[in-house]
């Protein structure tokens, strides 16, 4: 019963290490092909060009209108609670700090995640059961090249714009607030925000971005990769997917909190 | 279907999305197939995704291509001496190979092409 229990564990803790090599591996030798000019052909660059037409540009409606009704709503609860605490002073920080930092990125990522990281997820998971990912590996076609990379580097420029969008949208419309609450005309506002804002909180916001769309993309391609070869597999593979990119999601949020407390 | 030609060109030589695409209306032409240019998979028949893979086969730079059991490839085929002129006419620079089973000898009787057993 003993023996059983710590044969149990020792199999599945072999395969845990297992697969997080494989992943890493798989990580890596994107990375590597993401170096390589060679991996940028026409092809790929006409992949790469829809694929920031549908990751980005087509989402910029409902991001603009969410952007401007969280942008006036927080912000406004923000200020709201820094004048109940006497924390007007500092208000500034307070609203950088957590809008440049903190939510920009992190709620661009999520609205990625929900929309382009299952569409991806799904897309390879039915070219796989498709056996179309084998078409493309008979014709010698590179499947990190055609396929992959396109979709990291979208996911990298998409995430990183739309979280710089998402900042400035909400910042402009937290003035709303500050016009109606406080009665702070423009320059004032403008002035409280610049003279709050460093070059750190420009470099975390890129940071962040950055790894959110790296792991947007990549998590769900390798989930997709990994689907069993029936058609029942791909919701099983979807859900995986994103499990494990939400793990990876909270992972980096919680990893610059830490480095940004250190 | 031009872009799923065209992609063969466009990753095995780098060559411009436009002048891939060029060659491959250029092939399709040929045998007055290039009507599938604008076709997806799913409104295609078994004969036209067979000229469509290969068409794309003939980008690849394998000097020779092998066709196995054309008769299961392309469902309802009757007449393969049709698919022959065409194989042809798009790859007279190639050596194209067809494999079949000795069931469908028949099929290949007075054809233009050489049988071995």
């Amino acid at each position: 019963m003993v023996f059983q229990l710590i044969e149990s564990i020792g199999a599945s803790s072999i395969r845990s290490v297992y697969s997080v090599g494989e992943a890493l591996k798989f990580t890596s030798l994107c990375l590597i092909h993401m170096v390589n000019p060679r991996s940028y052909n026409p092809a790929m660059r006409m992949v790469l060009v829809k694929q920031i037409y549908f990751t980005a540009v087509t989402i910029i409606p409902l991001f603009l209108m969410m952007a401007f009704l969280f942008g006036s709503v927080i912000i406004g609860a923000v200020i709201a609670l820094a004048t109940e605490y006497s924390l007007q002073e500092s208000i500034g920080s307070i609203i950088i700090t957590f809008v440049v930092n903190e939510f920009a990125p992190f709620f661009t990522a999520l609205l990625i995640s929900l929309r382009s990281g299952t569409a991806v997820n799904t897309e390879i998971a039915v070219m796989n059961v498709n056996e179309e990912l084998n078409t493309l590996r008979e014709y010698k076609i590179d499947l990190i090249n055609y396929l992959f990379l396109p979709r990291i580097i979208s996911g990298i420029i998409s995430v990183t714009s739309l979280s710089i969008l998402f900042a400035l949208i909400m910042l402009s419309s937290g003035y709303i607030f500050t016009l109606f609450y406080m009665n702070m005309d423009f320059h004032t506002y403008k002035q409280l925000l610049m003279s709050a804002i460093e070059v750190s909180d420009i470099f975390v916001l890129l940071f962040k971005s950055v790894a959110f769309g790296f792991v947007i993309m990549l998590i769900p391609i390798y989930s997709g990769l990994k689907t069993a070869n029936s058609y029942t597999a791909i919701p099983i593979s979807v859900l995986n997917g994103m499990v494990k990119l939400f793990i990876a999601l909270f992972f980096i949020e919680v990893l610059s909190l830490i480095l940004q407390l250190l | 279907m031009l872009e799923n030609i065209a992609l063969i060109k466009e990753v095995h030589e780098h060559l411009a999305t436009l002048k891939a695409q060029e060659i491959a209306r250029a092939m399709l032409k040929k045998i007055s197939q290039d009507h599938l240019s604008l076709y997806r998979v799913s409104t295609c028949s078994p004969t036209e995704i067979f000229y469509i893979q290969f068409i794309r086969a003939l980008m690849m730079n394998e000097d020779q291509i092998m066709i196995v059991t054309p008769f299961s490839l392309i469902d309802n085929l009757r007449n393969i001496n049709v698919i022959i002129e065409n194989i042809k006419i798009l790859a007279h620079k190639k050596h194209i190979l067809i494999v079949d089973m000795l069931s469908n000898e028949i099929h290949y009787k007075g054809t233009a092409c050489n049988t071995v057993k």
